[in-house]
């Protein structure tokens, strides 16, 4: 298998990927993460009794503690940062909604993820129903969104392809990467968001990304053979 | 720590920290697994990239105004809810409602029944099957009596020749029209004990009639 076609400094990104967006990284001592985690816990719990107790400010801390990755997520999946934003919205409604049946086995943070994803979805049958009423065609409930124009980036080619390539995986797939790779969250965590275990999401994520270098490799494979 | 090709895969699904970097250092003299490694670290830097953050500063207001409208509406309805939860417009309540009403009805109607029939002089006047049929059997034995007692007397009724006999003879048919009556309405309805009790004192009237007719022709 070759590479891709990527002369990045990746030595130098790959932290930028994990540490910089909350993923503990592997080098941390087992007590600083030991630490780390029981803080965390803490202030997870509080957030949750507070929103429980109904306090909009609480609310607002978890917008201000996750609305970006929140935000990012549903973006990813949706293609749309309007749509994105509406996923926000209802994910925060559904999360008042039901904030009594939260009985803290997993995170406060985990259990809004999972209500995100859930509504991400929702989002998007609905849409597609809407979009089929008015078209008479119908379409695959779990094809890949049609990614909206992102801003200039330094290789957006690659991002594009990478965004289709995306969409081609399975639903599981798709969603371990995403939040692995994209978002930055650890294996516990998606484990948590996805009610599977820490071993299946990283065999979920292995696939995943064999799937993607193999789609993303196929051009330039077939450009080779050409040549 | 040893590393081989043969344990890049293994490394790359759950490898440890320290795993990861003898591997780095294999690579460094294996071009194989330099490719790989700068491959999928090149994947997830392509990947982080497509996180992307946006200003959205009508974002929270909105949700924060969709958060209290839904918090107040749900204080406003909370006994809406609480009957909702009820379902009082389900099939199993309204069967339910009707069965306790069935009941109701019907406890009223007996109660009111028993009560009535406490005041009514014509109480416990049904007789029961076994009852009934030890009536008919004595009522008949004192009518074959009667009979006998009225066939001695009848000769001398027939041929009544002073005011008194006549006025006996009238008598006993009088009785004889009621008993006629009253065995006829008792045929209909023969577990009606005041009709046998009427009978049976028109029987009693007429053994005393006969009697004192016989006696005042001695």
């Amino acid at each position: 298998m070759g590479t891709m076609g990527l002369a990045l400094p990746w030595e130098a990104r790959i932290s930028h990927a994990g540490a910089q967006r909350g993923r503990v990284d592997p080098a941390e001592t087992t007590s600083e993460v030991s630490r780390a985690a029981t803080q965390v816990s803490s202030d997870d719990s509080a957030l949750a009794a507070a929103c429980q107790a109904g306090d909009l400010r609480a609310f607002e801390r978890l917008y201000q503690l996750h609305g970006s990755r929140m935000k990012s997520m549903a973006r990813n999946l949706l293609g749309t940062t309007s749509d994105a934003e509406d996923a926000v919205q209802d994910t925060f409604l559904k999360i008042q909604r039901s904030i009594a049946t939260f009985r803290g086995q997993s995170s406060f943070a985990t259990w809004s993820f999972r209500i995100l994803i859930n509504t991400c979805y929702d989002l998007r049958r609905s849409r597609m129903r809407k979009k089929e009423v008015s078209q008479h065609e119908p379409q695959a409930p779990e094809a890949a969104p049609r990614l909206e124009p992102r801003a200039p980036a330094a290789h957006p080619s690659l991002k594009l392809a990478l965004e289709r390539a995306v969409g081609q995986l399975t639903r599981q797939q798709r969603e371990v990467f995403l939040m692995y790779e994209v978002e930055g969250m650890r294996h516990s965590e998606i484990a948590g968001v996805l009610e599977i275990s820490e071993t299946a999401s990283k065999n979920t994520l292995f696939q995943a990304k064999k799937n993607l270098r193999q789609v993303l490799e196929a051009p330039r494979s077939s450009a080779a053979e050409a040549r | 720590m040893n590393i081989t090709c043969n344990d890049r895969e293994r490394i790359f699904l759950d490898g440890t920290p320290e795993e990861w970097a003898a591997l780095e250092a294999h690579a460094s003299n294996c071009s194989t697994c330099r490719e790989e490694l700068a491959a999928g670290k090149n994947l997830s830097v392509a990947a982080s990239e497509l996180h992307e953050e946006w200003d959205s500063p009508s974002l929270w207001p909105r949700i924060e105004r969709a958060l209290a409208e839904q918090s107040a509406s749900a204080k406003t309805s909370w006994w809406e809810r609480l009957l909702g939860s009820w379902n009082l417009t389900s099939l199993e309540w309204q069967t339910a409602t009707a069965a306790l009403l069935l009941v109701l009805l019907t406890g009223t109607a007996v109660w009111i029944a028993s009560h009535r029939s406490a005041g009514d002089p014509f109480a416990g006047s049904l007789l029961k099957d076994p009852a009934v049929r030890n009536v008919e059997k004595a009522e008949a034995a004192y009518e074959e009596a009667i009979d006998k007692l009225d066939a001695q007397a009848r000769p001398q009724l027939d041929k009544a020749s002073t005011p008194l006999m006549t006025s006996y003879r009238e008598k006993l048919q009088v009785l004889d029209s009621a008993i006629a009556d009253l065995k006829s309405q008792a045929g209909i309805n023969p577990a009606n004990g005041h009709l046998r009790r009427q009978l049976l004192a028109m029987y009693h009237e007429k053994q005393e009639t006969l009697e004192e007719f016989l006696e005042a022709k001695q």
